[in-house]
Order: structure tokens, then C-alpha cells, then sequence
């Protein structure tokens, strides 16, 4: 089985952002930038096939600027094979929408024919949580998002809800697969495979030259903090609390 | 099991956006990690050590222990032979990477590192540089995993900065060399307060010449090598474990004689000279610690209505701080991206960045202290640990009076006229 691993380059998810002084976007000036942590998970979970002898190999891409070639040299390091690096000039914080993502990745896969694709369930700048669901689609394929476990003999999935785990079984290789956070605990790269990984491939191609349009559509109108969580105030019974929620509040 | 990695607290997280200019952008190529196996050498040990190592220190520190289950997972890490041939069970890494590791780990625990450099730096890279194939093989790989504890005996309780008027002696007796003396100020000398530690290399006298030293493997168990006594009650590094080790008619094997007979002094000098890099970047990774808690504290503690920040004192305290913490690491790394393991001569700089930092780190720690005020002088907030930890500097692997020995003396050798 080979196994294409989505990997992005974010904001370290400790940092505390700013919002850029236009309230155009997010400053991003001399931020400490990692791997989404859900990306991080995606990967161990295919590495973890690979020790187990059930991925012969894992191909790691990444959709970004040129620095996006050190998340791609982590994956790496962590134990994937190779990596596909599309770059772009874009903000992929908010330019690069999650069904341009879909449609590039999905290029990447019509060319690589991967058996499981498993990405993170969202990236933690765009929190869009929608380019595995819109990548299946694509490809006309199942999906298998908010994994909490994956078991690749029965075609299991353990998935996480709002109200619990469920378990769904996908008919078929390929599928799509998202990572959740209890996917399991993704390892930190030793020192003698960061070495090793500076000796494997990495292809790169502008994102722009795959016959994708990129363009979909969206002006991010503003950005800006939540307003600061204000003091609460005592009520003296229940009816003054339904008075408040029904008639202040607007929510009964 | 939710990934722990990603809940740590929020007091340890970086509070900060902007990122040192000089010290480039977070994974960039700069004088501080100048190649990409350097960058990801420095956030696999930076995030390993905020996850894993910082919630321990505390504790460790008041037990005054070792915590070697998370030092053996320096070993799964490829930490402990940074600088040790890959055919030795090491990552085949250089000074630089060494100075790396040693700046990460001490911005959260110096104690734990201390005890990282005994082992990786004083056993390991000394026995990598000056021992034979067959004793590379027969100890390298047990000390690169972590199964084996390793340090290295030169102080005695009559002889530290004098380390030539040791009194240990070696004498030959056939096949063997019989060691009597005793040796102090051993991190790592012992693991668990009661056993010696696994091994060590020890320099004894072995001729009528002050400079007759010799260095010999001596494993835990031999008889006769025993532990003198755990050293309790330190000021700092209390969860690094120091000892006193008693050698009674030790009998060792000539096979245990590391390189030359009588030939030891060179192997001790070259060592030192990593040695004393290695633990300026200590001083490095303290004083940036104590930085980051100065700063995000004067944004968010209020007086008189404002953050202290906007107060002139504190801004003179964390401005000085920075440039000082600056200048020494800049210092510090062109020393280790120039220092040639297995060259020997580089006293003035490995001298000199200790020197320097050692005063640097301990003055950072008391600023970080005055500027947090109360907070400052408890535990919780980790500086009154860190000014603790960075008063050793000036003491241990040479104290400041050595450097100013060693450093005009190589004036006297080498000419007074600078590059």
C-alpha cells in the first residue's frame, strides 16, 4: 500500500497571533511557523503503517511558499519516503481556499495513484475542516473524516462525533482519511533520521502550472480579535434568568 | 491518549510573535543553525524539551535526582552521541549541534543538561576522539542509547583549577595498572545515591613529570571502585547528581589504558576546549529562558495602573539583558562553527565564551528575578532556579580564575598581536 500524506505549514499552534494593522489578515512577520499539528498526527499514522509493513511508501506534499520545503524535510524526518512541494506565492492561511487545495491535491493524486491519502482533519490557521471531505468528492472517492482510529484489514473507522465515537467501514482502497487528535501521539524526529532526510527527494512544481484554477471567489472582508469575554452579572431566581436569555439574550 | 505535546501548559508557551532578526526566521539558516540538519536538530530539542523535560524540572530539582528513564529517551533521540561516529552507535554531528542541544535543554532544565554533558560530552566525545577502535566498540554503543551512564574523573578534593597536581595515581603491576585516589565533583559519579555510575574515564598519574597523566575506562563494579558519597544540599544542578568516588587498589587492564601512556594531558586539554563551549551555551540557554519570562511578564503584570514594561527600569534591564544574551551567543556559536573536534590549540575562544557568558547568564538570571519581584522569588516561575543553576558556570569545567590562567598564558606563547 502507498500512502500520500498532506502536510502544511501554519503558525506554531503557542503563538499568540496578531491581527496585522489593516485587519486585512493575520501578522505574520517573524512568526514562528510548524507543521499543523494534525498534519504532524497524519504523518506518524502513515509512518506507523510503514513499520508495520503495511505502506511500502509514503510521499508527503505540501501546498506553500518556499519555505514550505522545511515542513515537507519534518515529514520527512519523522520517516516519509519522498515529497511533493507545490509552491505558491498565496497566503494559504486565507487566499488558498480549502477546494483549491482539493483540486491540486487531487492532480497529486491522479499522478501518484496512492492507495490512502490521509490528511489532517483541519489546518489550525483556516479551520476550514473541509479539503479531505472536498478531495474525496473530487476523486469520486470514500472518506473517513475525524478518524480516531483506522484499521486497514477490516476497513474500519473509528470516528469521532460531538456526541462520542462512532464506527464506520469504507468498501474500498483508495480513500480519504483525516486525522483527529486522539489518532495517536506523533513522535519527535531523531537526530540521525533528520540527517537521513536530507537526502531524500523532494519535487517541486509551482502550484499555478497544474491546469488548476485558484481562484475561488473569496475577499476575506476583515479580520479581527473576539471582542474581550465581559464580566457575567448574578441573577436572583430562574425567572430572571429566563428573562435574561429570552429577552436580552435572544437565544430562547 | 490525547497527544500531550500539544496541551502544555499555557505559562510554558511562547508568548511572543517577533523573532531575533539575527537569529533568522523560525527554520531559516543563520550563524546559529547554519546548516538544515542544525535547524531541525534545534525544534525536535526544543519542542522535546518544553513537552518533556520542563514539567520535571521542578521536581527534580527540589529531590535533587536523576530522572534517567526521560535521559534514556536522549538516547532513542540520537542525542547522547551527537558528536560520535554513526559506527559507534553515535549521529556523527559537530560542535555546533552539541552547543544546540546543550542551549535548548538548559532553557528549561540546566540540571538535566549538566548531567546530558557529562555524559555526551565529557565520556563520550573524549573516548570518540582518543580511545581505540575495540574500546569504541566495547562502550560507545551501550552510552549512545542510554543504557550506560557514563562521566569522567579529573578533580580530586585537594586539586580543581591545579587539575595537573592531581594525586590519583596508576601504577603498572604486569599486565595491569592498580589506581588509588580519589576523585570529586563527579556528575553522574553515581545515578541512584547509593551505586557508582556505569563508567568513566579517569586521568591518574602515572609518571615522575607534572604533566604524567594518563586516562583509563574504569567500569561500575570493579572492586575497589566505590562511592564516596553523594554530594547533597548543592545551591544549583540539584537534579544532576555529583559524587566523590574512591578508587581502593582498583585493577584495571591495559586494555582500559586510553591512548598514550603519560599522554593524557592533551586528550584533557582538547576535551576542555568543547567542554567549556558546551557550557557557555548552557549559560546561553539560561539567559534566554530568563529573557522570555522577563518579557512576558512586564506585558502582562500591572503597577500604578500600566504595565511595568512602560517603566524605565525594567525596560533597562530586559534591553541590556538581550544585547548582552546576544553578543555571548553570537560569540558562542562562531567558537563552535570553527571548533575542529579533534584540533587541539583553541584556548583563547573556548576559554574566552566561558568567560564571558558565565557572568552574562548569572547577571540575566538576577535582572529576570528583580523584574519579576515576589514571583520571581519562588519556584513556580522557574528564574530562582535558573540563577541558582547559572552560579555553577562560573565554577564547574573550569572556574573564571582558570580561564584567566589559561588565556594569558596563550598570550605569552602565541604573541600579543589579534586577528
Amino acid at each position: 500500500m502507498r500512502v500520500l500524506v498532506g502536510v502544511k505549514r501554519v503558525v506554531d499552534y503557542a503563538v499568540k497571533v496578531r491581527v496585522a494593522a489593516d485587519k486585512k489578515a493575520v501578522d505574520l512577520a517573524n512568526v514562528k511557523m510548524s507543521m499543523n499539528p494534525f498534519c504532524e498526527i497524519a504523518v506518524e499514522e502513515a509512518v506507523r503503517l510503514k513499520e508495520a509493513k503495511k505502506a511500502t511508501e509514503i510521499i508527503a506534499v505540501s501546498i506553500g511558499p518556499k519555505a514550505a520545503a522545511e515542513t515537507i524535510r519534518t515529514a520527512l524526518a519523522m520517516g516519509c519516503d519522498r515529497g511533493i512541494h507545490l509552491t505558491t506565492d498565496a497566503r494559504t492561511d486565507q487566499e488558498l481556499g480549502p477546494n483549491s487545495v482539493a483540486k491540486l491535491l487531487a492532480k497529486v493524486v491522479e499522478e501518484e495513484s496512492p492507495d490512502a491519502i490521509i490528511l489532517g482533519k483541519q489546518s489550525i490557521d483556516g479551520d476550514f475542516g473541509c479539503t479531505g471531505a472536498m478531495l474525496a468528492e473530487h476523486l469520486k472517492i470514500p472518506q473517513c473524516t475525524f478518524a480516531a482510529a483506522i484499521d486497514f484489514d477490516a476497513k474500519t473507522v473509528e470516528r469521532e462525533t460531538d456526541t462520542g465515537t462512532e464506527v464506520v467501514s469504507f468498501p474500498s482502497l483508495p480513500a480519504v482519511f483525516t486525522a483527529d487528535l486522539r489518532l495517536n501521539e506523533p513522535r519527535y524526529a531523531t537526530l540521525p533520521n533528520i540527517m537521513k532526510a536530507k537526502k531524500k527527494k523532494i519535487d517541486t512544481k509551482a502550484a499555478d502550472s497544474l491546469g488548476v484554477e485558484l481562484n475561488e471567489g473569496n475577499t476575506v472582508l476583515e479580520v479581527f480579535e473576539p471582542p474581550p469575554r465581559e464580566a457575567g452579572i448574578f441573577v436572583d431566581d430562574v425567572d430572571g434568568l429566563v428573562d435574561k436569555l429570552k429577552n436580552e439574550a435572544g437565544v430562547l | 491518549m490525547l497527544a500531550s505535546r500539544f496541551l502544555r501548559p499555557l505559562s510554558t508557551r511562547c508568548l511572543s510573535t517577533a523573532v531575533s532578526p539575527l537569529g533568522g526566521g523560525s527554520g531559516t539558516l543563520s550563524l546559529f543553525s547554519p546548516s538544515e540538519e542544525h535547524v531541525g536538530l534545534r525544534e525536535m530539542v526544543r519542542s522535546f524539551a518544553e513537552s518533556e523535560v520542563e514539567p520535571q524540572a521542578l521536581e527534580h530539582n527540589r529531590t535533587e535526582t536523576f530522572n534517567l528513564p526521560l535521559f534514556r529517551k536522549l538516547g532513542d533521540l540520537g542525542l547522547l552521541g551527537v558528536t560520535v561516529e554513526e559506527e559507534y552507535g553515535g549521529s556523527g554531528m559537530d560542535a555546533t549541534a552539541c552547543v544546540i542541544v546543550m542551549e535548548e535543554l538548559s532553557a528549561v532544565d540546566p540540571a538535566f543538561c549538566l548531567s546530558y554533558l557529562a555524559h555526551s560530552c565529557l565520556f563520550l566525545n573524549n573516548l570518540n576522539q582518543n580511545g581505540s577502535h575495540e574500546q569504541k566498540v566495547k562502550y560507545s554503543p551501550g552510552a549512545c542509547s542510554g543504557e550506560i551512564v557514563g562521566g569522567m574523573c579529573m578533580s580530586e578534593p585537594g586539586a580543581g583549577t591545579d587539575v595537573l597536581g592531581m594525586a590519583t595515581t596508576a601504577t603498572p603491576k604486569g599486565d595491569d595498572y592498580v589506581i588509588n585516589g580519589q576523585k570529586m565533583w563527579i556528575t553522574n559519579g553515581t545515578v541512584d545515591g547509593v551505586n557508582t555510575g556505569d563508567a568513566f574515564l579517569v586521568y591518574a598519574r602515572t609518571g615522575e613529570a607534572r604533566s604524567d597523566v594518563s586516562m583509563f575506562i574504569v567500569e561500575k563494579g570493579m572492586p575497589g571502585f566505590s562511592l564516596g558519597q553523594k554530594i547533597e544540599n548543592k545551591l544549583g544542578m540539584r537534579a544532576s547528581m555529583t559524587a566523590e568516588l574512591v578508587f581502593e587498589d582498583v585493577v584495571v587492564n591495559k586494555s582500559q589504558l586510553v591512548g598514550q601512556l603519560n599522554g593524557a594531558a592533551i586528550c584533557m586539554m582538547r576535551n576542555l576546549e568543547i567542554e567549556r563551549v558546551a557550557l557557555a551555551a548552557m549559560s546561553s540557554g539560561i539567559a534566554r529562558r530568563c529573557i522570555e519570562e522577563m518579557a512576558k511578564y512586564s506585558t502582562t503584570r500591572k503597577a500604578f495602573g500600566k504595565p511595568i514594561g512602560d517603566f524605565g527600569q525594567i525596560q533597562k534591564m530586559i534591553a541590556e539583558s538581550y544585547a548582552e544574551y546576544m553578543a555571548s551567543k553570537s560569540y558562542i556559536y562562531n567558537t563552535s562553527n570553527n571548533l575542529d573536534l579533534s584540533s587541539a590549540g583553541n584556548v583563547m575562544d573556548s576559554d574566552g565564551v566561558k568567560l564571558f557568558a558565565g557572568k552574562m547568564a548569572k547577571d540575566v538570571a538576577d535582572r529576570a528575578i528583580q523584574v519579576l519581584g515576589g514571583n520571581g522569588y519562588t519556584g513556580e516561575y522557574r528564574v530562582e532556579q535558573l540563577w541558582r543553576d547559572a552560579k555553577l558556570l562560573e565554577i564547574g569545567g573550569g572556574t573564571n580564575e582558570s580561564h584567566h590562567k589559561n588565556m594569558t598564558k596563550w598570550f605569552g606563547k602565541a604573541g600579543t598581536t589579534l586577528p
